[in-house]
């Protein structure tokens, strides 16, 4: 598919980890343009999770080329991860974690304050804009690790909302949430798409998503097997017709 | 600089070194323990032991030799684990058994030789012979350890929350740790001489586990680690002094006793709701 405006655009990337042997990712070629909202799938260890860290630079490319709102990734990964969000999968912290939830949704603005620099005015409004979204401004002092599962999911999405990314990529988001969240979070990413931001998810709970067309792009050994469009109660059916053969529309 | 409190040169010379060394050491004890490098730290100061006891040997000067090896080792952990396909926890365990091994061969091998009793005083610290110059460097390198973290606070607190959070927001993580791995080798090589390298790892540890028993704030405990370690270092020195008791093992135990004390005492650890 190709999009007016691509704010993703990969093209023949190979992807691997320090010290592997082969790549993780294989001639990924992917355009997305912006407030595309797309679905990823695959079984464990397909590489979904490596695909969103390559978009962000947090994974180094050994071959082609990937840019990301308008800035190339192998070169200046750190200046696309300022305006690209990302919700890392499985956290939990420890009781003792010594930060408050102001304090981690602030970290958010850390990489575009830049180095040496205070948090300024404005960076605080946007922490206390994050929290108003996510609906936990009541939780801004309290320490991350005295709460719930589904609270520090939350806060750290609130992190990334925080330095108003263009793209924001998450990684099983609504794996600690309970019922009422997830719908809560869906309403959210509705809002977020229709603003503007492109979001790729990497889910398994295909009946969370968001009522709108979506894009649906499966994964299996490191390759795109699938990238085409659907509504949200067909991605359970691609995602597993995936198996039977490729199909790129 | 205390001269106006404490008439006595040596005891305030002591003095000073202790309570600028306490300090450092209970800035970077906050990093070590909350970044969980603290294997990196003990590694680093056996390097630094480690390169004394060779500079000793070779007449070269003990301190520079370990800045040189404690900075060495910090930036030998990455590649060796890559090239040897080791996990970062066996690398430290074969470098901390190598430099160990380094240093006990010279320190035994200059008894023999007669140097026995300067070779001795990097084991376990000496604050009695202190140049002025060296008081001096280790209020050099506390204003260092002080103002690295008042300019790269947001950095360090980030990447002590997580690394893989750190680097997914924006910020250069790999340059801001190894200028962290810098700042504790110069800073274990400068307090090696008074505090001694079997004892280090006390200061680079436990101020931190004692103020983490009080504090639910990243910035409390940059506060109170330094103040602690202070007072109890500056209490350690008087008294070994006053008593003629060996100063570092006696801080050393003090600081074993206060933490012991503060897990008794700690807020942190009580339930404090009561039923209306």
């Amino acid at each position: 598919m190709t999009s007016p405006e691509p704010v993703i655009r990969l093209e023949n990337v190979y992807t691997a980890y320090e010290g592997a042997d082969r790549p993780t990712l294989q001639d990924i070629s992917l355009s997305v343009g912006k407030g595309e909202f797309v679905v990823i799938g695959g079984p464990n260890g397909a590489g979904k999770t490596t695909l969103l860290e390559t978009i962000n630079g947090m994974l180094p490319i050994t071959h082609g080329k990937a840019v990301v709102c308008g800035q190339n990734v192998r070169g200046d990964g750190v200046r696309v991860r300022c305006r690209v969000g990302y919700l890392l999968q499985n956290f939990a912290f420890d009781p003792l974690t010594p930060f408050t939830v102001e304090e981690v949704v602030l970290m958010g603005r850390y990489g575009t304050i830049g180095l040496f620099r205070k948090p300024g005015k404005e960076d605080y409004a946007a922490v206390q804009q994050a929290l108003h979204l996510l609906g936990i401004e009541d939780l801004a002092s309290r320490p991350i690790g005295q709460l719930s599962g589904g609270q520090q999911q939350k806060v750290l999405m609130a992190q990334n909302l925080a330095r108003n990314p263009e793209i924001l990529l998450l990684d099983e988001p609504f794996s600690n949430l309970d019922m009422f969240a997830r719908e809560e979070i869906n309403r959210l990413l509705a809002r977020l798409v229709g603003s503007g931001i492109t979001v790729l998810i990497v889910s398994h709970a295909f009946d969370d998503l968001p009522e709108r067309q979506v894009r649906v792009v499966v994964m299996q050994e490191g390759k795109i097997v699938v990238s085409r469009e659907c509504s949200p109660g067909e991605v359970e059916q691609v995602v597993r017709n995936a198996g039977k053969g490729p199909s790129h529309a | 600089m205390l001269e106006f409190i404490i008439s006595n040169n040596i005891v305030c010379h002591a003095v000073e070194a202790m309570l600028f060394a306490s300090v450092a050491c209970a800035i970077l004890s906050v990093i070590i323990t909350q970044v969980q490098i603290s294997s990196i730290g003990f590694t680093m100061a056996h390097a630094a032991f480690a390169g004394a006891a060779v500079g000793m040997f070779l007449s070269l000067n003990p301190t520079v030799c370990s800045i040189v090896a404690g900075v060495s080792v910090a930036f030998l952990i990455g590649p060796l684990s890559d090239k040897a396909r080791l996990s970062p926890d066996t690398s430290l365990g074969l470098l901390f058994g190598i430099c160990m091994a380094v240093a006990i061969f010279f320190i035994a091998y200059m008894q023999t030789l007669g140097q026995g009793f300067s070779a001795m005083g990097l084991l376990f610290g000496d604050v009695i012979s202190l140049y002025r110059e060296e008081v001096y460097l280790l209020a050099v390198i506390c204003i260092v350890a002080i103002a690295f973290i008042v300019v790269l606070y947001k950095e360090i607190t980030a990447i002590i929350f997580d690394r893989r959070i750190a680097e997914s927001v924006g910020i250069r993580v790999k340059p801001v740790y190894y200028a962290m791995l810098f700042v504790i080798a110069l800073t274990v090589a400068l307090c090696l001489p008074i505090i001694g390298g079997l004892l280090l790892y006390v200061w680079l540890v436990t101020p931190a586990a004692i103020a983490l028993q009080f504090c639910s704030r990243l910035s409390a405990m940059f506060v109170a680690a330094p103040t602690v370690a202070a007072v109890i270092s500056v209490s350690g020195a008087l008294a070994g002094l006053e008593y003629s008791l060996p100063v570092a093992p006696l801080t050393a135990v003090l600081f074993s006793v206060v933490f012991i004390a503060a897990v008794l005492l700690s807020p942190r650890r009580r339930i404090t709701f009561r039923k209306t």
